[in-house]
């Protein structure tokens, strides 16, 4: 047997070494160098100790009063959320306010755009505005990050801030359903469609949610599978879109051998297929998995959710593609073409194609780094962790300048 | 639920509080998290009730609630270092300082027990649950693991990660003697 690693001391410290145990003992009888660094471990982990077991003070008026505020649908400052009931009230308040103001983002996106093409001096401001219609996933994360511990959101406010976290997450995609459901069924209600699904999402936030599964585990490995095919074929796309920036014939050629490639009715079936999976599992697992403080969990879920909203909306374009809408054709167009400023419908599709591609990196980069983490040292996965993080911001960039018509070789 | 359902479930808990209050102590290192937790956990629990009726043993659907509410604690506590007790975590037995005079050796115990103290405020919250419940609590990695939903190989890694971090702190400590 070869020397001992300090995790396998650590394992056979406590007696976690199973059928290796005599083995890992013999070695330690018979290599003094082993021994040693058993003994050292052995040293420091017998010097620490837990705490002497203690009387804790008899709390149970504080409880009772708890339970009641709880039952009488009052709730007590400390209960309410460790950062506060105001705290709560303004990360509330700002999902919510994203939402509303989300058509003015793609407006002032579309405006300074136009105004940039006549001067540079406006691209800050083109910036400025893309950074405002992508909040919403961030507004997200941050906000469930500071959710107060209600696991069975039991408390309205705490569906109040999930669903409008949810829906500010997926505001780009749900946006864009909208106008095109409100051009296919000739609604012509405008925003008002938006404020409709806006003002319908906060009615369910106020109903209680019937209980989710007490354990998504069995849904992982559908989850994962199924994540598994879409990955090739999301990733080819990510690529695609990211070649557009070099060479814009080099981006066609491709997108149209993929473009058949998913048109075969069986490769077809098996991305709706898979599509579907990953909404239904993505969503039992997302709802139960976002928590307080738990920000990698946290991210994971919030970008699963936009991606959610993405593939449907993907696979629904087929859908809407066949409705001769003349709008819905020069969306179609402008996103071909690559030009996305050409009109304001178009413009919305810019931060929905960006945010697509930045879930799918931080979806399976929070994914393997969570992974990694089981394998390798904590350092070696930061490190891994900010060479991800720098290949994807150059990917999403990539693509952004594509899509805003910049590209190398047109 | 009515008055009487919280009568009834308080006299339930109470004979586990004593256990509960300690799990607590042990895993968030300080008395005021530990009196949350416990508050907080039983709260859920009663929230949850109906959930247990289909389980067999109230102590380790507490215990497993308690948990899952200390990392949360855990968790806010470390979005907000200004509120990172200072408190110990442990108990150091004199066995580091065993050889050496009174004076010299409750010294090294109290540098110790600082130590201890300190670098378990610098783990994650997934590192600090994961060695108090097997170091302290004596839980086995596998039952760690269900407990916290996570894999085995992921709560492994933690409790390495944990000791790795004690060991230098402690190691320090001995070699700068």
């Amino acid at each position: 047997m070869s020397h001992l690693s300090d995790d396998d001391l650590v394992l056979h410290y406590y007696g976690e070494d199973g059928a290796r145990m005599v083995a890992v003992e013999r070695h330690l009888r018979s290599c003094a160098q082993c021994s040693r660094g058993y003994e050292e471990l052995a040293r420091t982990l017998n010097a620490v100790t837990p705490p002497e077991l203690v009387e804790p003070a008899d709390d149970t008026l504080e409880i009772r009063r708890l339970i009641r505020d709880r039952m009488s649908g009052r709730v007590s400052p400390r209960v309410s959320g460790l950062t506060g009931l105001e705290q709560e009230a303004g990360v509330i308040a700002l999902v919510w306010l994203v939402l509303l103001a989300y058509p003015w983002a793609l407006q002032a996106l579309f405006s300074s755009g136009r105004w940039a093409q006549d001067h540079v001096a406006f691209v800050p401001l083109v910036v400025l505005t893309l950074i405002w219609a992508c909040a919403g996933p961030f507004v997200a994360v941050f906000a469930v990050n500071r959710m107060a511990a209600d696991r069975g959101r039991e408390r309205a406010s705490t569906r109040v801030l999930v669903a409008g976290a949810l829906l500010a997450a997926i505001s780009p995609a749900l946006f864009l359903l909208v106008s095109r459901m409100n051009a296919i069924l000739s609604l012509n209600l405008g925003m008002w469609s938006w404020y409709g699904v806006v003002a319908l999402g906060s009615l369910v936030s106020l109903v209680r949610w019937p209980s989710t599964f007490r354990s998504t585990a069995r849904f992982s490995l559908v989850h994962r599978l199924s994540a598994l095919v879409l990955t090739v074929f999301v990733l080819g796309h990510v690529i695609n879109q990211a070649l557009a920036f070099v060479s814009v014939p080099a981006y066609t050629a491709m997108r149209s051998v993929m473009r058949a490639a998913s048109h075969q009715p069986a490769i077809y079936t098996l991305i709706v297929a898979a599509v579907a999976i990953q909404i239904v599992t993505g969503a039992a697992i997302g709802m139960k998995n976002v928590r307080a403080g738990a920000v990698a969990r946290n991210l994971q879920a919030v970008s699963g959710w936009y991606l959610a909203a993405f593939l449907l909306i993907h696979v629904l374009s087929g859908l809407f593609a066949s409705q001769p809408q003349a709008a819905a054709a020069t969306t179609a167009r402008a996103v071909n073409e690559l030009n996305l400023l050409a009109s304001p419908r178009a413009a919305a599709a810019l931060p929905f194609l960006l945010l697509g591609v930045a879930a799918f990196l931080f979806h399976v980069g929070v994914y393997a780094r969570l992974a990694a983490l089981a394998y390798l040292a904590e350092a070696s996965v930061r490190r891994l962790s900010y060479a991800g993080a720098f290949v994807g911001t150059t990917v999403v960039v990539t693509v952004g300048l594509a899509l805003f018509g910049i590209h190398l070789v047109l | 639920m009515n008055d009487g359902d919280v009568e009834v479930f308080l006299s339930l808990v109470e004979r586990h509080r004593r256990y509960l209050y300690n799990l607590a102590l042990r895993i968030t290192g300080n008395e005021q998290d530990a009196k949350d937790v416990v508050q907080d956990s039983l709260l859920n629990a009663f929230v949850h009730l109906q959930e247990f009726e289909r389980r067999a043993d109230l102590r380790t659907w507490l215990n497993r609630i308690l948990v899952n509410c200390a990392l949360d604690h855990l968790r806010a506590r470390r979005r907000r270092p200004d509120l990172n007790d200072p408190q110990p975590i442990a108990d150091v037995a004199d066995t580091v300082a065993s050889s050496l005079p009174d004076p010299e050796r409750l010294a090294v115990s109290a540098d110790c027990h600082r130590q201890v103290s300190e670098v378990m405020n610098t783990m994650s919250p997934l590192e600090r649950v994961t060695f108090a419940l097997r170091h302290f609590e004596g839980r086995s990695i596998n039952e760690i693991a269900q407990t916290l939903g996570i894999g085995n190989n992921a709560a492994k890694q933690h409790i390495f990660r944990a000791v790795r971090k004690i060991r230098l702190a402690l190691e320090t400590l001995g070699s700068g003697r």
